[in-house]
């Protein structure tokens, strides 16, 4: 596939030109925490964004696993961030609309917000897994753990001065 | 007064963005201007004779060349223009290259008018130019060789050999820097010190060659074929006429053992020692640190030479030449905290390594885990400890720790063939004769190669394991070793600060020693008669360091065999009729060259050309035969003809640092707007407050003086002056209404061309805040 050079300049301008200067050393990979559960690695990352692969570049769990430890970006020998370039490629993925799990859940907790001015964490949870439920089993576990524990609460609670709190949620989303 | 405009095309590089056409025919209607021309290369042969050509047909008396740099080619063409029978100093350079086309790249209008301002300038200076004739002084025939490692070593052999006498300070106690240090070298794995030793007694030997060891340069004074160098030799406390150098006598009876420097602290010594057995002069010295004075080697000395009451002794030295060999110190590997260095006792550096793997050294030539004393049977060689590395600094790679990895591993593994060992490394970098054979001989050998830069080693119960990515597989691993070695690199040596701020050389941005020009002048120092081999100037291998040690021996013989030297002739000169005798010069003069006599007199073999003297005289009673008042005034002048662009700015930069910068910028391409008109003065201290006035009174929007960065001028403290006299120029500015901002000094180091174009930059900022020149007098 040919490179996709628009993609690639988008990274470097929200990354910084540095990235040009990657040598593929790894530090960054090894340095992360959840290095085990990424694919492609951060290093990775890099290459396919230097390689103008921008399909493989959004379409990853590794965005979605970076904790912003920026172990990476104190170790990397030059000085590239490499923390940035995932908040770049973040950025890029939802101005391009792909609904990614941060997305998702951002939405429930907004409209969470907006109904009932707090939110409620069953709820929240349960809303959720209903789109993504590939963690449900995980999330149920933990529940049950937590409910004798009550550290769960079942209700939904609400606060005076709904409306307001609507209103301002409606007026930052315009 | 017909003057001769050559206008360079350079290639591409000047016409590629200045409209040559238009200099060409802008030049032809200047003043004076008898025939302007535009070359291809004006520094080729085809150039040079066009000009020659001219000056026969034409009677041109003085030449214009607006081509490259002064500093690249004004030698060039003032030979071409004595051999056309001109006096060589009649020429004079704009400078539409460095200063002009590379960094205006993207304004190809605007550096077009520039060139011309430049061009202007030059031929207004030219006008006023007059022959020069050099002048000849006697110098010393002697040399100083700072430093006796393997490329200082070289360089003093080959000097003695040619019947110059040298003296070799080194501040150890023995010569061989760390060569001599070294297990086997690559890529034959011939033993170091087999190969040295003969050398460093050599040195010790030779008729021509005055050793002064452990011992340090403290002050430089004078010049070029005439230095005069102090020292301090510190006291050894042992008298080194008197030492056989059996050393188990004194050091059999010494109480004290501290970890020896010369085994990077893996091995011991006594108080008293020495370095090690091949050590030059194989003199015993006693570390006034670790002695508990308890004279017990006083006693036991059979020849009576340790003398714990001997005093350091100073020394003076007179030498035509120096060069400086200072070499390099290994990288603090307990910088890089991910890698455990000094917490955990098996992470160890390459340069522990080599001691152990060497036979006379602390293990005897085994190789050991230093936490149990057993061999180490699994090792692994990580490479680019502070190398390649912009966490620390060090962009540089020091060019020798993959082959002496490579080198460390193949004798590892021919030592212990059951042994494990693995290579971690980014890029083997093994680019030198024979280089990738002995690579491919490691590889034969059985040595594992991981291509991944380690992110951190972490020991847990007294065991090592390395984490890192293997960037071929792509797998996250967890390795466990039983030796760590840190492939540490090379930086420039901190002690030698004393000796490059006593000489005034320049540093480039790694902190190397920076040499005169980086391809064509590769052991020459910005300084004249100063030299610069081996790892002083930057990550070296030894056989580049021994031919740097020649390279510079040879120089210093061209520049002193004749005993002569002929002297720029660009001197200050005083008008006795004009002296009112207030001796404001004698005392400003760094080269003490201004007598304290009624008129004041210049001795001009000793003056340099800085022009403090005449910019601060205050009735100009003092001027410069090169660099002339009225010389400097018409650049102003034409500087300031047109009004070409708002904010106009006249910039004086002085020869050695600043406009060194402005031509690194260039020739860096680093892109600034084209609002200064450069004049290049000596010094900053140069530059007269009357040059100023009469810039501003003509509408230049600004003024800005750049010098050498404080405390690192050429002529020891003319930035200083230069300094002091523009905060009085602002105060005068000030009081006449005009903005004091209008003046500003700046300080970059010849390195810094990225500095320069940001001081310019923001210069232009101000003044644009400010508005044209005169905006404030209306308020």
């Amino acid at each position: 596939m040919a490179r996709d050079e628009t993609f690639k300049h988008e990274v470097l301008r929200l990354a910084g030109a540095e990235v040009l200067t990657c040598i593929q050393c790894g530090t960054c990979s090894a340095s992360c925490p959840t290095a085990h559960l990424m694919n492609p690695s951060i290093r990775r990352l890099i290459k396919l964004c230097l390689e103008g692969k921008k399909k493989e570049a959004l379409h990853n769990e590794t965005l979605w696993l970076c904790t912003s430890c920026l172990l990476c970006t104190v170790r990397c020998p030059r000085g590239i961030r490499p923390k940035a370039v995932v908040s770049a490629l973040k950025d890029i993925a939802e101005r391009a609309g792909l609904r990614s799990k941060d997305a998702a859940y951002e939405q429930f907790f907004l409209k969470q917000i907006k109904d009932y001015g707090r939110i409620a964490e069953l709820a929240l949870t349960g809303e959720f897994l209903l789109v993504f439920p590939q963690g449900a089993v995980q999330s149920m576990q933990m529940g049950l753990e937590l409910l004798p524990r009550g550290k769960i609460d079942l209700k939904i609670e609400k606060i005076k001065g709904r409306d307001e709190v609507k209103r301002i949620v409606e007026e930052l989303s315009k | 007064m017909p003057i001769g405009v050559y206008v360079c095309h350079c290639g591409l590089n000047i016409a590629g963005v200045l409209n040559m056409e238009k200099l060409k025919s802008f030049a032809e209607k200047l003043p004076d201007v008898a025939v302007a021309r535009d070359l291809q290369f004006s520094c080729s042969d085809i150039g040079q004779e066009q000009i020659q050509k001219d000056i026969a047909e034409l009677k041109l008396d003085r030449v214009v060349v607006a081509a490259c740099s002064p500093r690249l080619h004004e030698p060039t063409f003032r030979r071409a223009i004595a051999k056309a029978g001109l006096n060589p100093y009649m020429l004079e350079m704009a400078n539409i290259r460095e200063q002009c086309s590379w960094v205006h790249m993207e304004q190809p209008a605007m550096a077009t008018e520039k060139a011309k301002d430049l061009i202007a300038m030059a031929v207004a200076k030219a006008a006023l130019l007059q022959p020069l004739e050099p002048e000849s002084i006697p110098v010393s025939k002697n040399v100083l060789v700072v430093g006796g490692g393997v490329a200082g070593i070289a360089a003093a052999l080959d000097l003695g050999d040619c019947g110059l006498h040298v003296f070799l300070v080194e501040r150890r106690p023995t010569i061989g820097g760390y060569m001599a240090l070294l297990t086997d070298v690559f890529p034959t794995n011939d033993c170091s010190i087999c190969v040295l030793g003969p050398k460093m007694s050599d040195v010790y030997n030779h008729s021509n060659i005055t050793l002064i060891t452990y011992a340090e340069v403290l002050g430089v004074e004078g010049s070029v074929g005439n230095f005069t160098v102090s020292g301090v030799r510190k006291a050894r406390y042992v008298d080194e006429k008197l030492c056989k150098g059996c050393i188990s006598e004194c050091a059999g009876v010494c109480p004290v053992e501290v970890p020896s420097e010369y085994d990077f602290g893996i091995g011991k010594r006594k108080a008293i020692y020495v370095p090690y057995p091949q050590a030059v002069p194989l003199v015993a010295c006693v570390d006034p640190k670790a002695c508990i004075g308890c004279a017990r080697c006083v006693e036991a000395c059979p020849a009576q030479a340790v003398k714990l009451d001997q005093e350091p002794q100073d020394f003076e030295l007179n030498v035509g030449a120096i060069i400086v060999a200072t070499g390099w110190q290994p990288f603090d590997a307990t910088r890089k905290e991910e890698y455990g260095f000094g917490r955990y006792r098996d992470v160890i550096t390459t340069l522990q390594m080599e001691r152990m793997l060497n036979a006379s050294g602390p293990t005897k030539g085994e190789v050991v885990r230093p936490s149990t004393c057993k061999i180490a049977e699994s090792i692994a060689f990580l490479q680019c400890v502070g190398s390649r590395d912009s966490t620390v600094g060090n962009l540089y790679c020091s060019r020798v720790c993959c082959m002496a990895s490579l080198k460390n591993a193949q004798l590892v593994k021919e030592k212990y063939p059951h042994n494990d060992i693995t290579i971690y490394y980014i890029d083997i970098r093994a680019g030198g004769e024979g280089y990738e054979e002995f690579y491919v001989r490691a590889q034969k050998l059985g040595i594992n190669f991981v291509r991944s830069r380690v992110s951190r080693i972490e020991e847990v119960e007294g065991e090592i394991s390395l984490i890192f990515e293997d960037t071929q597989t792509g797998e996250m691993k967890r390795v466990r070793h039983d030796l760590a070695v840190l492939s540490v690199g090379l930086e420039p040596d901190e002690k030698a600060d004393v000796l490059g701020n006593l000489l005034g050389l320049s540093r480039r941005p790694d902190g190397f020693f920076e040499i005169a020009h980086p391809k064509m002048r590769p052991v020459e120092a910005h300084i004249d008669g100063v030299f610069i081999a081996g790892c002083a100037s930057g990550p070296k291998e030894i056989p580049i360091s021994i031919a740097q040690g020649s390279a510079a021996a040879a120089k210093a013989v061209k520049l002193l065999h004749k005993g002569v030297l002929e002297l720029e002739p660009t001197s200050a000169y005083v008008d006795p009729e004009k002296c009112i005798k207030c001796k404001l010069c004698v005392d400003l003069c760094p080269k003490k060259a201004i007598a304290v006599k009624s008129p004041a007199y210049v001795d001009e073999a000793a003056c340099k050309g800085c022009g403090s003297c005449a910019a601060a005289c205050p009735v100009d009673a003092i001027n410069m035969r090169f660099f002339s008042d009225e010389q400097i005034m018409a650049q102003v002048q034409a500087a300031t003809e047109e009004k070409r662009e708002f904010p106009s700015i006249v910039a004086f930069l002085c020869n050695w640092c600043s406009y060194g910068a402005a031509d690194l910028a260039g020739t860096s391409r680093i892109q600034y707007p084209t609002n200064a008109r450069n004049i290049r003065v000596m010094c900053s201290a140069r530059v007269d407050p009357s040059f100023v006035l009469e810039a501003l009174r003509r509408g230049a929007d600004g003024v800005l003086i750049a010098g050498c960065r404080i405390g690192e001028c050429h002529y020891r403290d003319g930035n200083y002056q230069a300094l002091q006299r523009v905060n009085v120029l602002k105060g005068v500015l000030e009081k006449i209404g005009l903005d004091p901002g209008r003046v500003k000094i700046v300080w970059c180091a010849a390195s810094e061309g990225e500095i320069y174009a940001r001081d310019l930059k923001d210069f232009i900022g101000e003044l644009k805040a400010m508005g044209p020149i005169g905006t404030e007098l209306k308020k």
